[in-house]
């Protein structure tokens, strides 16, 4: 089983995607307990894909195969788990802001938050206030994850975290920011819970964040 | 010397004879919304214009004092003329693509007449228009997406960048070599028209990829556009590229237009005896969130590191300050 693990941290460590299937297949046949394998083998080897890109080692290129090979990794097993091993790690509903159709950082962070075990919702980009606020009024995450690449937008995220104060909403989701222009200092000033400066640091903060909550 | 905008910007980009104080330009957009209101024009028509695009980037030079004219205020240009559904935006938000037209990676049809498209058309003439009002007092800097970047718009980032991580070489190479004569034939044409210098856009960016990807994909390229465009070339990459750098004035390029996550001082020593370098005022929060002081100091740092043209990082926020970008350009007017 180890080997097999190792076999499957190296596929997706590296970005094969196409080589994913024949390991995984090997490893469900021989009955190794699903849990083990997603944690020990695969979102293991996502946490050193994190590491690698935080570190510089490896950048965008090489995380997108890596996360498409764990996707694909994961939609062979999810048909298999039962309700009770199916247990995600939180929910975390995902947007870029009105005015913004840049998606890279924020497909990355939701590629890695799935890759990490979390249950969540991508609304896509271009996400107006309204639509955002209603949908956590329905869906109720615990999470809300806010991106923007431009500097014009922003101030959209403030206005999301205001409107959700006035909607009496603000105390039961936590909001983290994230993108090119956003910085702690700012995340800080408008009034969100957390800052994340790349996809692996998002991961680690929604980790603590559900933690907390 | 004699110290009008356009000499002390062409001698500043080939490292030559300062003057009493160093340029200021900015090789990417500097409209913002009061610019717009004080000319009475403003986006989209300055995107499809060639009278409103030239007179929005006259007033860069005449209202704010900058000493170089850049008339392409979007990076859609030329996504327009080989297929992309472009959305040109408002005056509140910048142009983008609404479709990739070759995101299969199928063989790309460039127009034969590819620089009588409207949207590539509309850029020479407003060239041509700078040049009758200010040619050789004020420099004008045209601007071409480089291949790296004309991919993104034709695939996709996100499918054009998964394919580098899937190791899907041919792909890539294929693409961009298809790509190359793009830049050259708008830069060439754009020179022709009147442009002094044309700034290749090419978002190899520090926080998407890494220096040996350029080095192995892009920097051959770069090699080969900087030999075949028939003038000064500045080369803008968003992002931090302090990693990178040595490649970059490797490349042929006149110019590197930087970030502000490159250090100025830092660049300077490393390659600024080899390209000039130019920029690199932080833009969201110094220049659209910060005061006059704040810009003013970073120019200062940027003057005391021996940047040769002071500049924003990038095209500015439009919400941007009139008077933060005019801090700019009294802090060059102290003089070095």
């Amino acid at each position: 089983m180890h080997e097999l693990f190792q076999e499957i941290r190296s596929v997706i460590i590296s970005g094969r995607p196409k080589e994913v299937e024949a390991p995984i297949q090997r490893a469900i046949e021989a009955g190794v307990p699903l849990d083990r394998l997603i944690h020990e083998a695969m979102i293991d080897a996502m946490d050193e894909v994190g590491r690698r890109f935080t570190a510089q080692e490896i950048f965008v290129p090489e995380m997108l195969a890596s996360a498409m090979a764990m996707k694909k990794g994961l939609s062979l097993i999810k048909p298999l788990l039962t309700a009770s091993q199916n247990v995600s790690r939180g929910t975390v509903l995902i947007c870029t802001v009105k005015g913004d159709i840049h998606d890279i950082g924020k497909n990355l962070v939701v590629m890695m938050l799935e890759g990490a075990g979390f249950q969540v919702m991508d609304l896509g980009v271009d996400v107006t206030v309204e639509a955002l606020v209603e949908k956590v009024r329905e869906s109720r995450p615990q999470i809300l994850g806010l991106s923007a690449l431009l500097t014009t937008t922003m101030p959209e995220m403030k206005r999301v975290i205001e409107t959700l104060e006035a909607e009496g909403l603000r105390d039961q989701v936590k909001v983290i920011v994230g993108g090119a222009p956003v910085d702690e200092a700012f995340a800080l000033r408008i009034g969100a819970d957390g800052y994340g400066a790349d996809a692996a640091q998002a991961v680690a903060l929604c980790k603590k964040l559900v933690e907390v909550a | 010397m004699k110290e009008s905008s356009y000499s002390l910007f062409m001698s500043a980009l080939f490292n030559g004879r300062k003057g009493s104080r160093p340029p200021v330009a900015n090789p990417t957009s500097i409209v913002c919304h009061e610019l717009m209101d004080r000319v009475g024009v403003g986006f989209p028509e300055a995107h499809l214009n060639a009278q409103a695009m030239a007179e929005l980037a006259l007033a860069g030079h005449e209202v704010v004092g900058f000493d170089a004219v850049m008339p392409e205020f979007s990076v859609h240009q030329e996504a327009a003329a080989l297929g992309c559904q472009v959305d040109w935006g408002n005056r509140n938000a910048m142009p983008d693509a609404k479709n990739f037209p070759y995101e299969d990676f199928s063989p790309i049809h460039i127009p034969e007449n590819l620089l009588e498209r409207p949207s590539m058309r509309v850029v020479l003439d407003a060239i041509s228009i700078l040049r009758r009002h200010v040619g050789g007092r004020a420099a004008i800097i045209g601007k071409v997406m480089g291949p790296w970047t004309l991919a993104y718009h034709m695939a996709g980032t996100q499918n054009f960048l998964l394919q580098i991580g899937l190791g899907e070489d041919e792909v890539v190479h294929r693409m961009l070599r298809q790509l190359m004569p793009v830049p050259i034939r708008f830069a060439n044409a754009m020179f022709q028209a009147g442009a002094d210098a044309v700034v290749l856009a090419d978002h190899a960016t520090g926080n998407l990829v890494s220096p040996a990807q350029y080095e192995k994909f892009l920097l051959p390229l770069h090699r080969e556009l900087t030999s075949q465009i028939h003038g000064p070339v500045i080369l803008h990459v968003c992002g931090n590229c302090s990693d990178r750098l040595e490649l970059f004035a490797a490349s042929g390029v006149d110019a590197y237009h930087m970030e502000w996550q490159v250090d100025a001082k830092d660049a300077v020593a490393r390659v600024g005896h080899l390209i000039s370098l130019i920029g690199n005022i932080n833009n969201p929060q110094t220049l659209y969130q910060g005061t006059p002081e704040d810009v003013y100091k970073q120019a200062r740092y940027a003057i005391a590191s021996g940047v040769h043209i002071i500049a924003p990082e990038c095209a500015v926020p439009l919400a941007t300050p009139l008077e933060n970008l005019k801090a700019i350009v009294a802090a060059a007017h102290e003089g070095y």
